[in-house]
């Protein structure tokens, strides 16, 4: 059938397929998951019973896979919401498949990341203690301010874009129908709901992204606000924001790599939309290492011992090889492959997306470990090694993510079907209004009588 | 599943937003409230409370009026 016979629903038919196409392959990834989780469960609930001595952590390491990971998935979520709000900001037509999978994966992340600090209390419920009397001057609570409101403001942003595809599926009478009726908010597309909703996106972008800056530069600040060698730093604010932004957009690139072999996206997700978004990974691995670069020369340049030590554990010492294998996914290999158009094919872009995911988690790990490894009193060298138990988390904090993934990708579909919709119909020309706006205006009927003139050009 | 009971379930689920807000809008101060008590960085306290605290007003006030405007944009 040609697109011209088809009605707008069958063109979009693949969008729908996630949701109402599922095999039994669908259950058995999930299980598989599922036990993962379960293993995870099982052994915190073995650290909870006998406490923080079943990890790898110990004085003077106080600090290991628990805060890593949080740092690391926390930086993820900027894969989805900023880098979404950015986008349409900015008008950007190319954003139209990819925003809504790079905004699920803020939502699911920041639940996973803002976990951690609590896997990594002995007593969890002292959580509670927070409540009750918290310091708001202190960096960590911060955090726990700041995650909360980017993760209400991220999963409303997730929301509100998702209500006429919702609507869609519930006139498309999509099982479950109840809850496609509950969460529909009784949309249907009128003029007045159409500009109520693109009101309201408007305000949430324009809010989600400071909070969005602020959420790691507050993450960053838990490290930069002591005096701990190799965290003091006044660039550690950006730095962290830069990392996550371009983990983000890594984590992002496999996700819509994966997703797009899996339910057979190739006609909405092209060439152009990993070529568009694997230079702003080109751009981001250069602005990482510059900063990278400054961080750690300024610290050379200076000389105080403390920070030299912790520097060179790094550069030369154990943490060596993380270092510098840090350096080869996070700069080398960006740089090397993505530079070239050539090059710059899909599945070259997920090897250097997964490398750079790696490199990410390896750059938390260089940042969190080594200061405290050693630290300013004299204290025996007591190398850090994960034990199951955090190993296990991590596996199920990974395995959790990708179940949420296929959990959204069961009930909405991944790619926006509405504005795919809107961008058939407008963007072509409202695109050629605005070029035709940036072009020079033309000269005033009188001036143009001398274009005209014989002595003209 | 009938339509007021889907309504009734709408409007519960935006007052439970609501109730986490007001939440929230007691927690904070009351975190300043404690610092003043201690004696500890109230300045601070108050800025950081002043930061966050219309983010999640703006976020609850959005979705509320989402929610109405829909409503009121209903095909007659």
């Amino acid at each position: 059938m040609s697109d011209t016979l088809m009605t707008p629903q069958d063109i979009d038919a693949d969008l729908y397929r996630s949701v109402e196409q599922n095999g039994p392959g669908f259950y058995y990834v999930a299980a598989g998951f599922i036990a993962i989780i379960v293993f995870g469960l099982y052994r915190y609930y073995l650290q909870v019973k006998y406490g923080l001595g079943v990890t790898g952590m110990n004085q003077p390491v106080t600090w290991g896979f628990y805060i890593i990971n949080f740092v690391f998935f926390i930086g993820i979520s900027h894969a989805g919401t900023l880098i979404s709000a950015i986008l349409r900001l900015t008008q950007a037509e190319w954003r139209r498949p990819i925003t809504r999978m790079a905004e699920v994966i803020t939502a699911i992340v920041l639940v996973i990341g803002g976990l951690h600090p609590i896997l990594d209390l002995g007593r969890p419920e002292r959580m509670f203690n927070l409540l009750k009397w918290g310091r708001l001057q202190s960096p960590l609570l911060w955090d726990v301010v700041s995650i909360t409101a980017y993760f209400a403001a991220s999963t409303v942003y997730l929301y509100l874009p998702l209500i006429p595809d919702i609507a869609r599926l519930r006139d498309r009478g999509t099982r479950p129908q109840w809850l496609y009726k509950l969460i529909s908010w009784n949309y249907q597309g009128t003029p007045r709901q159409q500009e109520v909703l693109h009101k309201a996106m408007n305000v949430l972008m324009i809010v989600v992204i400071p909070v969005a800056v602020s959420v790691h530069t507050v993450i960053s600040y838990i490290f930069a606000m002591t005096l701990e060698a190799g965290w003091h730093s006044t660039i550690f604010g950006p730095y962290f924001v830069a990392g996550a932004i371009f983990s983000g957009i890594a984590a992002l690139m496999v996700v819509m790599i994966v997703f797009r072999r899996v339910y057979h996206l190739e006609r909405y997700l092209k060439q152009i939309h990993f070529s568009n978004l694997s230079r702003l990974m080109l751009v981001m691995a250069i602005f990482w290492f510059y900063l990278t670069f400054s961080e750690y020369l300024t610290g050379f340049f200076g000389s105080e011992p403390a920070e030299l030590d912790v520097m060179m554990f790094k550069l030369t010492g154990p943490y060596a090889v993380p270092f510098w294998l840090m350096i080869f996914f996070n700069f080398v290999l960006p740089v090397a492959l993505l530079s070239r158009e050539r090059t710059r094919t899909i599945p070259v872009i997920l090897i250097v997306s997964i490398g750079i995911c790696i490199g990410m988690w390896i750059e938390r790990l260089i940042i969190v470990v080594p200061s405290l490894t050693i630290p300013y009193v004299d204290y025996p060298y007591h190398p850090y090694w994960p034990s199951l138990t955090e190993i296990s988390l991590f596996a199920a904090a990974l395995s959790a993510f990708c179940l949420g993934f296929m959990i959204f990708a069961r009930f909405f579909p991944l790619i926006s079907v509405w504005e795919i919709e809107e961008g058939r119909r407008n963007a072509v020309r409202e695109t050629s209004e605005r070029i035709a706006s940036y072009l020079p205006d033309p000269p005033p009927s009188d001036d143009l009588s001398e274009f005209s003139s014989p002595g003209g050009v | 599943m009938p339509a007021g009971v889907i309504r009734v379930l709408q409007l519960i689920t935006i007052t439970l937003m609501w109730i986490f807000i007001c939440g929230v809008l007691i927690f904070v101060p009351w975190l300043v409230y404690v610092a003043a008590r201690w004696n500890d960085a109230l300045n601070w306290s108050i800025v950081i409370a002043a930061v966050f605290l219309p983010v999640y007003i703006i976020v609850a006030a959005t979705l509320t009026y989402v929610y109405f405007g829909l409503r009121r944009g209903l095909r007659k």
